[in-house]
């Protein structure tokens, strides 16, 4: 199985309007050619579980799906812990475990050399901790998770090796401010307020 | 920790807006941290350690929240990482309110290096910060540093010094 199958038919399966959190390298590449609004990109080492948590806590009403990565997981692996505690029944994290780092010449993760993130997911609590190696089981579950109100923590066995990819043309910073006034229309709510200090008789009443 | 220190703490995050908070442990600041978490104005979310605070305060930010920081001065290193490449990468603000462990006063041995690398640090973090002496400017202190990371989209740090945090011996 190899990661663009999964993100075609996560692509074909979400919602539009599902807030996708994904991390630095090639994922966010792949999601970002998928032309979506609701996506949150290039979440550093070891921050893009945790931002996914952050989200679908400040809005349990919306799904939230974080698209993170062995590597990428496992420097900051006490997340998973974080997050098990938290619980967000509205989050689905799914790690495609490529048991290396990609973009480093594949050198390989500890996942690799048996490290298993369902039984660390499973142990730290989450109950819908799972590992699939086919495109039907990952289908299956993603299926599963979409349908319920509970946190998911999907383990994607897939094969090392990215396909080409188009050119990126978002920074991380416009990127922000594009999710972050997509979460302002869609909620009808202020995020950004750059000028938290102004003269109100300067202003019309409804700013 | 007095309770006046407790109750400028509070006050502050809350008439600065603040309703989603993050921490980690101080030893000498667990009162505060117990009051936040006990207050239902507050979403609260303790983690394991500062990293992954940041980057929960940064979702709750891009999802509507205006998030805080409760976390030691140890934190502030541990979070050089997330500082850089997610808050100072991407413009996303947080406010940071940290006892300052180091300052003049401390009677403790082993937090003594963190009265030369906590300001440099912040300093070359480029996080906005001030040093609060007195309980009476707490409070104030507080909406400042968050309304000033709101408008910069920066993050913010009030370090809390002298009689905030440490009792007569």
């Amino acid at each position: 199985m190899k990661k663009p199958e999964c993100i075609k038919i996560l692509d074909k399966k979400l919602p539009q309007d599902v807030l996708v959190v994904t991390p630095t390298g090639k994922t966010y590449m792949y999601w970002e050619a998928t032309g979506r609004e609701a996506q949150f990109t290039q979440l550093n080492l070891g921050l893009c579980t945790p931002a996914g948590l952050g989200l679908a806590l400040a809005l349990p009403h919306r799904k939230v799906v974080v698209l993170d990565g062995d590597g990428n997981i496992l420097f900051n692996l006490a997340s998973i812990a974080d997050l098990a505690v938290q619980n967000p029944g509205n989050l689905i994290d799914i790690v495609f475990d490529n048991e290396c780092y990609q973009s480093c010449d594949s050198f390989p993760s500890v996942t690799a050399k048996g490290v298993q993130l369902e039984s660390i997911a499973k142990g730290c609590g989450i109950k819908n901790a799972l590992t699939v190696r086919s495109l039907v089981e990952f289908e299956a579950a993603v299926d599963k998770a979409l349908a319920g109100q509970e946190l998911f923590f999907i383990v994607v066995k897939v094969e090392p090796g990215e396909d080409l990819v188009t050119l990126p043309r978002q920074e991380g910073r416009e990127n922000k401010y594009r999710f972050v006034r997509y979460v302002e229309r869609t909620e009808n709510i202020r995020i950004i307020n750059p000028y938290p200090r102004r003269r109100k008789k300067d202003f019309l009443p409804s700013n | 920790m007095k309770k006046e220190a407790v109750e400028a703490i509070v006050a502050g995050l809350k008439q600065a807006g603040i309703n989603f908070v993050s921490m980690l442990p101080d030893s000498d600041f667990t009162d505060a941290q117990k009051a936040v978490m006990a207050d239902k104005e507050f979403t609260c979310v303790p983690v394991s350690n500062e990293a992954i605070a940041f980057g929960v305060c940064a979702g709750a930010w891009v999802g509507g929240k205006k998030p805080a920081l409760l976390i030691t001065t140890d934190g502030i290193m541990a979070s050089a990482f997330p500082l850089t490449t997610l808050n100072l990468q991407k413009n996303i603000p947080v406010l940071m309110v940290v006892p300052y462990r180091g300052s003049l006063g401390d009677g403790i041995w082993f937090v003594g290096p963190m009265a030369f690398t906590t300001e440099p640090l912040l300093k070359d973090l480029q996080v906005a910060y001030t040093v609060i002496n007195k309980i009476d400017d707490v409070t104030k202190a507080i909406r400042d540093a968050q309304l000033s990371a709101e408008a910069w989209l920066r993050p913010t740090a009030v370090l809390l010094a002298g009689e905030v945090i440490f009792e007569e011996a």
